[in-house]
């Protein structure tokens, strides 16, 4: 069911996910265009989401911001950034200084990840919340993937430090699977919905910033599900439900993104993901069962929460016919 | 006829179905402009070279983890495939010399599968081919049926038709002469051969008597299925369905059911499916291997673009950088229920209503392979009111002549029906 209206300000706004914002051209979403966005999130009674973009919108806008309740996304570099609810660096900045009740989207490149990972771990002692979003998950190579079983084990030794210090930090990539009992998942196009500057809706902000241009392989990136004008039209609006992906129902790296975009460009299909991205949500899946108990052995630790079932694969594709 | 108590049912074919299906686009051209062929796209220009077949060859031999299967058939399709009957013995000859040099177990378990017009049947060259691969070929000629019902689809392309000219009714020209004298040849060499006979709207009312023409023709499988396209029109359904009783009666009555078998029916259509135990995929797209001319895979040659209407190609690799196997995992994972809508779900009916991933591709809102195209459903309901008529008329005679049921039935299949014709 539809929980939550994205609304992309401007075409430069940041990415807060795995795709890449290539737009240079400021393309600022009309008053009217938000006032009808705001008013459709209204009346679907969706929790709206705004992505601002690095400068300072006009006073008007900022008082139709401010006419519903909401959250905010801005970049580092944004004069938002002070009031945003999640703040998104864009590559990693040794200098930045974070707040420690903040949250955080660190976008970074495997390569970046894997080279900073001792600089970037000590970030999790300076925030409320740090969601780590690898850029190009889908070019990870074996020997990436046993690079990135290690980092994790780094991030794990340092939390569960900081957890047995009495702090608690959250890490995405660690955390989440300790506190889920299933799936939370993106969900774009079945829980979430964006709006772009030119009103009309797109699955996730992803499809509305692809290179008019871009096409993987079945047509072209950039695909529309209707518009404040029309209305939302999804077709085949099951697929984006997990009831209909066939992997990630019988999953339990209930952590994991599900990325439809990346799906949608590594197999051609929004409920199928690609073999790397589940290879990595099951190196994060099996790092959190281990830091599970690591912090476990130090005493009591999320009590009502079972253990996290040991399992003998990475990609539930090569285990499909056991279901 | 002599006394016979036994049911002749459909062919499942070679080892059930179990080997892998490699298909070799050899060449998008045909002699023939078929009204219902689904290949939207043939092509005089599109002719597969031996060099890019051979790298196929090799990295399919190559790579053996992605080609597990115990066995394999290497299948040649068009357009008309035995326009390049050479380049197809040169293909054959050197699969044969790499799965023997590289002692792949394929060499002992292999066959050439062929579905052709026909036309070509009788020349030297196919016959010489054919006499060297005898004892590992599968061919097919395809036959509609009457002269009237298989000239009505199945006319010679013309130059005209090449620059999208239709040709009037009264030019067009019929390819029935053409192929019929090559059945006896055909019927000699493969005794237990088949035919496959499409069914699209216009040739309904000819159904009766195109498979009982076929049957004269010594022709003892016919391998019926109506197109999955969206040509149905109002009442073709009762049509239809008039026409499988009728046909249903002559089999009967005159004991065709002995040493003939027709697909349109089948003891196990038309039942509830369960959710959970027949969630199968009806299709093998993902499954098998297709390659065109220019070295892209396909997981089905109805993924191609020739055989596309409004969608672009579904490639899942090339040559040169092999199996993409992520874009492999779809077809791999699917199942009947998500790709089903509820109505197919629910449908009380739904033993042996089939479907062609590549059609539901081809039809679906997004470029999806999960949405199921439903055109057929009024036909396939039509055909399980006939098909339970049969049966129960077939079962009625057959206990009057005292035939114990599990005695006739000679293959009664143990699962759903999953007779594919594509």
């Amino acid at each position: 069911m539809l929980q939550y209206l994205i609304i992309q300000l401007d075409d430069t706004s940041t990415s807060y996910c795995h795709y890449y914002n290539g737009k240079r051209n400021r393309n600022l979403i009309s008053i009217d265009t938000l006032k009808s966005g705001i008013m459709f999130g209204m009346k679907e009674n969706l929790m709206i989401q705004y992505i601002l973009p690095d400068y300072e919108l006009p006073d008007e806008y900022y008082e139709v911001l401010e006419s519903i309740d909401h959250s905010k996304i801005a970049s580092s570099g944004s004069p938002y950034a002070s009031v945003a609810d999640v703040v998104v660096l864009n590559g990693w900045n040794k200098d930045y200084a974070f707040d420690i009740e903040g949250v955080y989207v660190l976008r970074v490149d495997k390569r970046t990840l894997f080279e900073k990972t001792s600089e970037i771990l000590k970030v999790l002692k300076e925030c409320a919340r740090l969601n780590i979003v690898i850029t190009d998950v889908e070019k990870f190579s074996d020997a990436d993937f046993e690079t990135y079983k290690s980092v994790l084990d780094s991030f794990s030794k340092e939390l569960e430090a900081l957890y047995v210090a009495g702090k608690t930090p959250q890490l995405n990539l660690l955390t989440d699977r300790m506190m889920l009992d299933g799936m939370n998942n993106c969900n774009a196009g079945s829980d979430s919905i964006t709006l772009a500057p030119d009103g009309r809706f797109y699955v996730c902000p992803a499809f509305y910033l692809a290179p008019d241009d871009e096409d993987y392989g079945l047509g072209k990136s950039k695909v529309s599900v209707g518009s404040l004008a029309s209305g939302l039209d999804i077709k085949n609006p099951q697929l984006y439900r997990l009831s209909h992906a066939p992997l990630c129902r019988n999953c339990d790296a209930y952590q994991c993104k599900r990325c439809v975009w990346l799906n949608r460009k590594t197999t051609y299909e929004v409920n199928t993901p690609s073999h790397e991205q589940c290879v990595v949500a099951h190196l994060e899946r099996n790092a959190s069962r281990a830091l599970l108990m690591d912090i476990r052995k130090h005493g009591t630790f999320l009590p009502e929460k079972e253990d996290i079932k040991e399992i003998s694969y990475l990609d539930p594709f090569d285990v499909r016919k056991e279901w | 006829m002599e006394k016979n108590d036994e049911i002749k049912d459909v062919d499942r074919g070679w080892l059930n179905g179990a080997a892998k299906t490699i298909t070799f686009i050899v060449t998008k051209d045909c002699q023939l402009a078929c009204k219902y062929c689904y290949l939207v796209g043939k092509n005089e220009n599109e002719r597969m070279t031996l060099e890019t077949a051979k790298k196929a060859v090799d990295y399919i031999l190559d790579n053996r983890s992605f080609f597990k299967e115990e066995s394999v058939i290497w299948e040649f399709i068009g357009g008309e495939p035995f326009l390049e009957i050479e380049l197809i013995e040169n293909i054959c000859d050197y699969i044969k010399i790499e799965m023997f040099r590289r002692n792949h177990p394929w060499f002992n378990s292999y066959r050439f599968n062929f579905s052709t017009n026909g036309i070509n049947y009788h020349t030297s060259k196919v016959q010489n081919f054919i006499k060297k691969n005898w004892y590992h070929l599968s061919l097919g000629i395809t036959i509609d049926g009457t002269k009237r019902k298989h000239d009505l689809n199945r006319i010679w392309k013309t130059k005209e038709m090449e620059m999208g000219f239709q040709p009037k009714p009264e030019d067009e020209r019929g390819s029935y002469d053409d192929v019929v004298r090559n059945i006896p040849l055909w019927l000699s060499q493969f005794p237990k051969a088949a035919t496959k006979v499409t069914i699209s709207s216009a040739d309904i009312p000819y159904i009766k008597e195109s498979v009982l023409h076929l049957y004269s023709l010594g022709i003892h499988e016919v391998n019926i299925n109506v197109v999955y396209e969206k040509v149905w029109k109002e009442g073709d359904d009762v049509v239809f369905e008039n026409q499988l009783v009728q046909l249903a009666d002559e089999i009967i009555d005159n004991g065709y059911y002995q040493d003939f078998a027709c697909s349109f029916f089948s003891e196990t259509i038309g039942k509830p499916m369960d959710i959970h135990s027949d969630n199968r995929n009806w299709c093998g797209a993902g499954r098998m291997l297709s390659i065109d001319a220019h070295g892209n895979f396909y997981p089905c040659t109805r993924f191609a673009q020739y055989s596309l209407r409004s969608k672009k190609a579904r490639t899942i690799g090339n040559i040169g950088n092999g199996i993409d196997l992520n874009k492999v995992r779809p077809f791999i994972v699917l199942d009947r229920i998500l790709q089903s809508p509820q109505e197919c779900i629910d449908c009380e009916v739904a033993s042996g209503c089939g479907w062609c991933q590549g059609e539901n591709y081809d039809a679906a809102d997004t470029p999806t392979a999960y949405q199921r195209a439903t055109a057929i459903c009024k036909m396939h309901k039509a055909r399980v009111r006939a098909n339970n008529y049969y049966w129960n008329k077939l079962y009625r005679k057959l206990e009057h002549e005292g035939v114990a049921r599990e005695k006739a039935v000679k293959h009664v299949k143990s699962e759903s029906s999953n007779t594919i014709n594509c």
